[in-house]
């Protein structure tokens, strides 16, 4: 499976958002798998930013740390990238001054590599634009050093400006003269896939609204926050044509407790926020804990503690989502790794919190926020609507909407659907929901706790990927790991070294006994987590199972398919 | 305190039954004199003199000696986190608009920890009835200081007494363009119960301030204090009760306190009624849990 690796960098507000996903788009039209991310400083102008696509004819879902082709939008950015651009690689720039950049031109002359340069400033002025258009001019060079049909990458910047004709004259002028200003001399990188690809095109957050959707969310409220905030946006953008209520709350506080308020009214309600926000919900899950009201959160981690490095990526809110809030209650943590995955397991969070009556969290992180992913289109309907309503509405009584069961679930109706009340008390309560200091209250916590039991003994089976057992080397993970083991495994495939990779999808409570069978047929187990801690090797640990190796990351980046490959190299060498 | 009068008290012999049904049997657990005793009456007389059944109806309660009155009620109960229950009302609210959802708060849970929230919900004029116990201080905690102790007040924890300047509530409220401001007292049930009927009758926000007797920890606000020292806005002469400006004003020249509803605009457009996007909606959002078709939007990717 060979990937070409693009980097297209520049300061933030240069437009390389834009550069990157017309290509990408256009990629995608093409019939090629992609996988693209932006890393991006947490700022609206200025900074480094850089757009990394991966496409290949097979499914790609990792990115990369190194890049084939190098597009560079500025010289700080040009400087600062350089370094990612391999031997024989390919440097597309609109940079008129070159001699400023000796240390750059030798690297050039040592790597072999092949300098593709326009002067973009002067082409955008010459067609009537002004240095904004460097992005579409290095679109249409990049374009034609892959080798691709100038009338695709045209029809795609004609939609992309539809609505602001000016600006879309001057911008085909300067695509078309950057296009035809490539030598068609020039590396040709890419052919065209023999089998076209129909695949949708879109990122993790995207793919949550569309789920929630999908799955009868009708009210959602959130307060914006890094890596969560493009949910809203794409909500909002829904909201026309679905009737979906969408609430800018005041502040998370208010986001959650909106939340809740709904979802005991009987509606679907969903928020979401990243740990800072997420810490200040805390008080809010432990409510919906005790009164046995359905939650769904999404936490979108990115690095903390404090503000952390708001735009980038990290899976250390692990330990937060399973432990957070105070007092002993069951919960389910759900984490998510690709756009696939997002859209069912939103749908999956609302039938765990409906049913069970528990908060739900539904873990992201930055990297599958806002990587955009091919993928085959969403099959709708396949995911039931359960809602463990009680159907019986004429012979309730009070208490039994908090009787103390077997299982310790009890029945759940709805505010005003029948004549007999009840009461949710955040306070410790008798089966009618009465504050109870009695030593009884004990039997009550106990009965909250006896659902975590149900919900373990009704959890989806954790995934292996690649052979079942004794694998050369063997991975536990779960949330974005999953996509670059994903691709390690096809990778490894064609090689004589065998690798295998156990998933989670539902992190809390932990489905132990995959978790076992993998410990008894695999010898050399390794943790692939993105934290300092291993929070979730830590929990493998307590049950007793011995890592042979740990490889965690805490730099805000991404598990790149180069680093599990070094590991990989390092950890299976005799 | 005005006797109650005749064809309302015939009103509510006649619907006794109906009061009983929002009776619960739990044993009263405030101290004796307290206003919440008055307040839970008149909300419940209220809800029966406007006909509104006990399945109907969504409480939700704060924290403190207002908040437990939670059990007091029989109506579908929700008795949350304190500081937070205007977010938890209105979130249930947006979901099933056909409830009538009534919220209560303190003092220390309106104007210190949730004081946020209440500046949105005038604000964003959301449709419930909230009825804020102002008895000027922290009373199920014994007594602290609240944000409208009068200043000078010694109370637990402020031995030197209370240094700093209240904040006024009606104020503030005014400050956020209400649709609906009204207060009371608990020392006057069957007022209480009139400011509740209209409470319950707007479409909007509809704060109602109830100056709260609190027979242990406020020695200065009794019942006797609030009758003499209030005054019905109702029985002035000039009383404007659409002018904002007007009544903000008045609430700071006016030498007795004023109560009753000090205003109400009914065209302010509620939070509900400005959702144009659903303007074709019939269903509440309760009714609306299905899968819906987004072929529309997988199309575009």
């Amino acid at each position: 499976m060979e990937r070409t690796r693009i980097k297209i960098v520049g300061q933030s507000g240069s437009g390389l958002l834009t550069a990157g996903e017309l290509i990408s788009k256009g990629l995608q039209k093409l019939g090629f798998h992609l996988c693209a991310d932006r890393e991006y400083p947490s700022l609206i102008k200025g900074g480094h930013s850089c757009y990394t696509i991966n496409f290949s004819e097979t499914p790609v879902k990792s990115l990369s740390r190194d890049a084939d082709i190098l597009v560079a939008i500025d010289k700080h950015s040009l400087v600062a990238y350089f370094d990612t651009l391999k031997k024989d690689g390919v440097f597309i720039h609109g940079y008129e001054k070159m001699t400023n950049i000796p240390d750059i031109l030798k690297k050039v002359e040592e790597r072999n590599i092949e300098t593709v340069n326009l002067p973009s400033r002067q082409i955008a002025f010459e067609n009537g634009g002004t240095v904004q258009m460097a992005n579409i001019i290095l679109t249409g060079m990049t374009w034609k050093v892959l080798g691709f049909e100038f009338e695709l990458i045209e029809r795609l910047i004609k939609e992309k400006f539809a609505k602001k004709e000016a600006l879309l004259n001057v911008a085909l002028k300067c695509l078309r003269a950057a296009y035809d200003g490539v030598s068609v001399e020039t590396r040709l990188i890419a052919s065209l896939p023999k089998e076209k690809n129909e695949t949708i095109l879109l990122d993790g957050n995207h793919a949550i609204a569309l789920g929630a959707i999908h799955g009868g969310m009708r009210f959602y409220v959130t307060y914006p926050m890094s890596p969560s905030s493009s949910i809203l946006t794409h909500v909002a953008n829904m909201s026309d044509d679905t009737g979906v209520v969408v609430k800018q709350a005041e502040d998370e506080i208010t986001a959650v407790q909106m939340s809740l308020g709904a979802m005991f009214a009987g509606t679907r309600s969903m928020t979401a926020t990243s740990g800072g926000g997420y810490d200040l919900m805390t008080e809010s899950v432990s409510l919906a804990g005790i009164i046995e009201n359905p939650l769904v959160i999404v936490l979108a981690q990115r690095p903390g503690p404090g503000t952390g490095l708001p735009t980038w990526t990290a899976q250390g809110d692990l330990n937060l989502a399973i432990h957070s809030s105070h007092g002993e209650f069951p919960r389910v943590v759900i984490a998510c790794s690709d756009p696939s995955d997002c859209f069912d397991n939103v749908q999956h969070a609302f039938n765990f919190a409906e049913k069970y009556q528990v908060p739900v969290i539904l873990l992201t992180e930055k990297v599958v926020c806002e990587s955009k992913m091919t993928l085959p289109s969403f099959a709708q309907n396949k995911i039931k609507i359960e809602r463990g309503l009680a159907s019986n509405l004429d012979s309730l009584k009070q208490e039994d909407r908090y009787k103390i069961t077997e299982s310790g679930l009890s029945t759940r109706w709805l505010p005003g659907g029948c004549d007999t009340t009840f009461f949710a008390n955040g306070d410790e309560h008798d089966e009618r929901g009465v504050l109870d200091e009695s030593e009884k209250a004990g039997d009550m916590y106990a009965k909250r706790m006896r659902k975590l039991d149900l919900i373990k003994a009704n959890l989806p089976k954790p995934k292996v990927y690649g052979p079942e057992k004794d694998a050369d080397i063997s991975f536990v993970g779960w949330g974005s790991s999953k996509t670059v083991m994903e691709d390690i495994i096809a990778q490894y495939g064609e090689q004589d070294v065998s690798v295998n990779f156990l998933h989670f999808e539902v992190v809390w409570p932990l489905e132990e006994e995959a978790l076992n069978m993998f410990f008894v047929q695999n010898k050399n187990v390794h943790l692939l987590e993105g934290n300092y801690g291993g929070q979730f090797g830590m929990k493998v640990e307590a049950l007793g199972h011995m890592f042979a190796g740990k490889f965690l990351k805490w730099n805000g980046r991404p598990f790149f398919i180069e680093d599990v490959c070094d590991y990989i190299d390092n950890h299976t060498k005799q | 305190m005005s006797p109650i009068d005749k064809k309302t008290l015939e009103q509510l012999t006649a619907c006794a039954g109906a009061y009983n049904a929002y009776e619960s049997d739990q044993v009263m657990t405030w101290c004796g004199g307290c206003g919440n005793y008055s307040i839970q009456n008149a909300l419940k007389r209220a809800l029966v003199l406007e006909k509104i059944a006990p399945k109907d109806v969504l409480s939700c309660f704060d924290v403190g000696c207002s908040g437990n009155g939670s059990d007091k009620i029989e109506t579908y109960t929700i008795h949350g986190l304190h500081g937070r229950v205007l977010p938890l009302a209105v979130g249930a609210k947006i979901a099933n608009e056909n409830l009538h959802v009534i919220a209560a708060a303190g003092d220390g849970a309106t104007l210190s920890e949730g004081v946020n929230h209440l500046i949105h919900a005038v604000r964003s004029d959301y449709p419930i009835l909230f009825l804020h116990h102002d008895n000027q201080d922290y009373a199920l905690t014994t007594g602290q200081a609240s944000a409208t102790t009068p200043q000078h007040c010694k109370m637990n924890g402020t031995p030197q007494g209370v240094k700093i300047d209240v904040i006024n509530p009606l104020d503030l409220v005014f400050s956020a363009k209400p649709s609906f401001v009204a207060q009371t007292t608990s020392a006057d049930i069957d007022h209480m119960t009139d400011i509740i009927r209209e409470g319950l009758n707007h479409k909007g926000f509809a704060f109602i301030q109830i100056l709260q007797s609190c027979p242990t920890y406020n020695k200065m606000m009794t019942d006797e204090w609030l009758m003499k020292n209030t005054q019905r806005v109702e029985e002035l002469e000039s009383y404007d009760v659409h002018n904002l400006i007007e009544a903000r004003a008045f609430i700071e020249k006016s030498e007795k306190i004023p109560l009753g509803v000090l205003y109400k605009n009914p065209r302010k457009g509620n939070f509900i009624q400005t959702l144009s996007h659903r303007e074709q909606y019939k269903t509440t959002l309760i009714e609306e849990v299905k899968h819906v078709n987004i072929e529309r939007f997988i199309k575009k990717l």
